[in-house]
């Protein structure tokens, strides 16, 4: 007993060790890659407040404007330790802009050389990789440190299902006529394979958890096509859908149906686990005690589940929701404008949430027959 | 008739039937969680008010509204209660300083062409917007995270009365542990799903790789996934502790009482 758990505790060191190693070795990587981009980058080492005006806009709005000059030090290709002359306008309140400070580095335009050996230029954008990977590793430690294996499990299967993502998009792009439906749905199944077998292992829950979850998220399709179709998709506004480079209408289907994949995969492990929970503890218990405590547990989930999606989808429109009423719009028109295609999707969800409860209840009610038959 | 119009009404009869009474409780819950929404638009379009502030009062009503009304006032709620609004505020102090730092508020140079017609001097702190937009989008997440966590808590602490702080923060911690790969998957899925036609785009006008690492979009969209990791993870320790605590505690005031 002593041993193994020195055991465990040596494995444990080990991996810390690795983890702690990969940390420094990739912070120090992203604060000094710049020679990995083409673009030039320049780190900020002086600013300068040069002008600071109050402003009015049409809509009453007031707002400061501040100028500022940078003087930045280039950091990557020819000009690699030259000094560069930048000017950097932005307002207080940042919707599209913003100050900068000793210390950050900018991509940036070299615009032409003045007589003394410097350069002038004007900023593209902040580097924002080693922010990105240090919240990463906040992630990673935070994940590991309190859900240990699990944790572990869930990282990977965050990789692993975005790596499956972006290979299926790779497909449905170079592949002319293939057809972002089918794609999403051979993605969908394979999802939810890997998820629930990292989430919850090789076993009989699991396995009916994945065809909950299949059937549910399908029959949730079908009434999210029905209601377009009948409705002739009134009241969508997919003008207002954002980075639109190909046929909108599949696009937002397909990220209606991956969207609430995770929440439909929740409740059906949920249902799942439960219920065999019940019934490994009791083996005499019968199918309509089972069935009676499974409704409960849907109805205890389905608020809280249908009020995740609604928060992730809703959230993410809060500054355009504020421009669009700061620019004098109604509250009528901004919500209408903003928020058709994530209502839309809060409550297709929704809907698949709920349609799954039943269907992953039945289909765990049969694998638990098909076990009580074999006994 | 309107799409929104059918699919909420095809929700609350499905809501109704499998869930009865509390099944239309909960379809009511998105109505007020909605009126929250409302909520923070109305203030935060007010330069006078801290976006913080204000945020931290909407996740008290939200949870308030997915705790007390969708379940009832009792001391799993009121516990659930409490660690949700701590995590909250401890989650919010760390994106504080990310947003800040990262420069992720407001919007992108891909959003910004059809943004043209408005005026973008506008005075509200888009910095703290972007905190808060990052909270709102986990606080449903936290809460539920919560709920599953001082649920089991308190069942185990009826049929063990005996039972010692410490194990039953122990008892907590694994609950959440098993809930943890679950309330990730909803959340990564949920964000994936948002943010389809932004990695279609970022594919089809083939960006290089350090250009999407770095463009204003993709890297608030992965601050947000990861800070929503984060969220329902630290949720886990902060409720466990927080029940036994408070579960504990009460017993020991039932035996000197």
């Amino acid at each position: 007993m002593h041993t193994l758990i020195e055991r465990i505790n040596k494995k444990q060191i080990i991996i810390y060790i690795i983890l702690a190693f990969c940390f420094f070795i990739s912070l120090v990587f992203v604060y000094h890659n710049e020679s990995f981009y083409k673009n030039p980058i320049a780190e900020v080492v002086k600013t300068k407040l040069v002008d600071s005006s109050e402003m009015v806009d049409t809509n009453e709005n007031k707002d400061h404007l501040y100028t500022q000059e940078i003087e930045a030090e280039i950091k990557n290709g020819d000009e690699k330790g030259k000094l560069i002359h930048l000017t950097n306008e932005y307002t207080k309140s940042g919707a599209y802009d913003q100050g900068y400070h000793v210390g950050n580095e900018l991509f940036v335009y070299i615009d032409k050389a003045t007589d003394n050996g410097e350069y002038v230029g004007t900023i593209k954008d902040l580097k924002r990789d080693q922010y990105l990977s240090i919240i990463g590793w906040a992630f990673i430690f935070i994940l590991l440190i309190v859900g240990k294996k699990q944790g572990l499990f869930s990282i990977i299967s965050l990789a692993v299902n975005a790596i499956i993502l972006s290979y299926a998009l790779d497909i449905y792009l170079n592949f002319a006529g293939s057809s972002l439906l089918v794609i999403c749905s051979v993605s969908v199944i394979l999802f939810t394979v890997i998820s629930l077998l990292l989430v919850n292992g090789f076993n009989e829950k699991t396995y009916a958890a994945i065809i909950a979850t299949l059937l549910g998220t399908f029959v949730s399709l079908l009434i999210a096509y029905l209601v377009m179709w009948v409705t002739k998709e009134q009241g969508l506004r997919y003008e207002e859908i954002q980075f639109i480079t190909r046929p909108y209408k599949m696009v937002f289907m397909a990220g209606l149906f991956i969207g609430s994949l995770g929440a439909v995969m929740d409740v059906a492990i949920t249902l799942s686990s439960s219920i065999f929970g019940l019934y490994e503890k009791d083996n005499d218990i019968s199918i309509q005690v089972l069935k009676k405590s499974g409704l409960e547990i849907g109805k205890d989930i389905m608020g809280t589940m249908t009020n995740i999606l609604f928060f992730v989808y809703i959230s993410g429109t809060i500054p355009m929701l504020i421009l669009y009423l700061k620019n004098a719009s109604s509250l009528g028109f901004t919500l209408n404008m903003n928020l058709s295609l994530e209502l839309a999707r809060a409550l297709a969800g929704g809907i698949g949430i709920v349609i799954t409860i039943p269907i992953a209840l039945y289909t765990t009610i049969f694998f638990v027959k098909r076990k009580k038959a074999r006994l | 008739m309107n799409v929104l119009v059918l699919f909420g009404a095809i929700l609350f009869i499905l809501m109704t039937i499998i869930g009865g009474k509390k099944g239309a409780r909960s379809f009511i819950a998105l109505f007020f969680n909605f009126g929250v929404l409302i909520f923070i638009l109305f203030f935060m379009t007010n330069p006078d008010f801290n976006p913080i502030i204000i945020t931290v009062i909407a996740c008290a009503l939200i949870s308030c509204i997915n705790l007390f009304f969708i379940n009832d006032i009792n001391s799993k709620t009121k516990t659930a209660f409490l660690s949700t609004i701590i995590t909250t505020v401890v989650l919010l102090l760390m994106i504080v300083m990310v947003t800040d730092k990262a420069m992720i508020q407001g919007f992108g140079e891909e959003e910004i062409e059809e943004l043209g017609v408005f005026s973008l001097f506008i005075g509200v702190d888009f910095v703290k917007i972007a905190a808060s937009v990052i909270i709102v989008s986990t606080i449903g997440a936290i809460a539920d995270a919560a709920m599953a966590i001082s649920s089991p808590m308190q069942e185990m602490y009826t049929h063990h009365p005996s039972i010692s702080r410490k194990d039953l923060f122990a008892f907590g911690i694994s609950i959440g542990k098993d809930i943890l790969g679950t309330s990730t998957n909803t959340l990564f899925f949920a964000f994936f799903g948002s943010y389809l036609a932004l990695l279609i785009w970022f594919k089809d006008l083939s960006y290089s790789l350090g250009e999407i690492i770095n463009s204003k979009i993709f890297s608030s969209e992965m601050i947000t996934i990861f800070f929503a990791g984060i969220g329902v993870t630290m949720v886990i320790p902060i409720t466990a502790w927080i029940s036994a605590y408070f579960f504990v505690k009460s017993r020991d005031k039932a035996i000197k009482g």
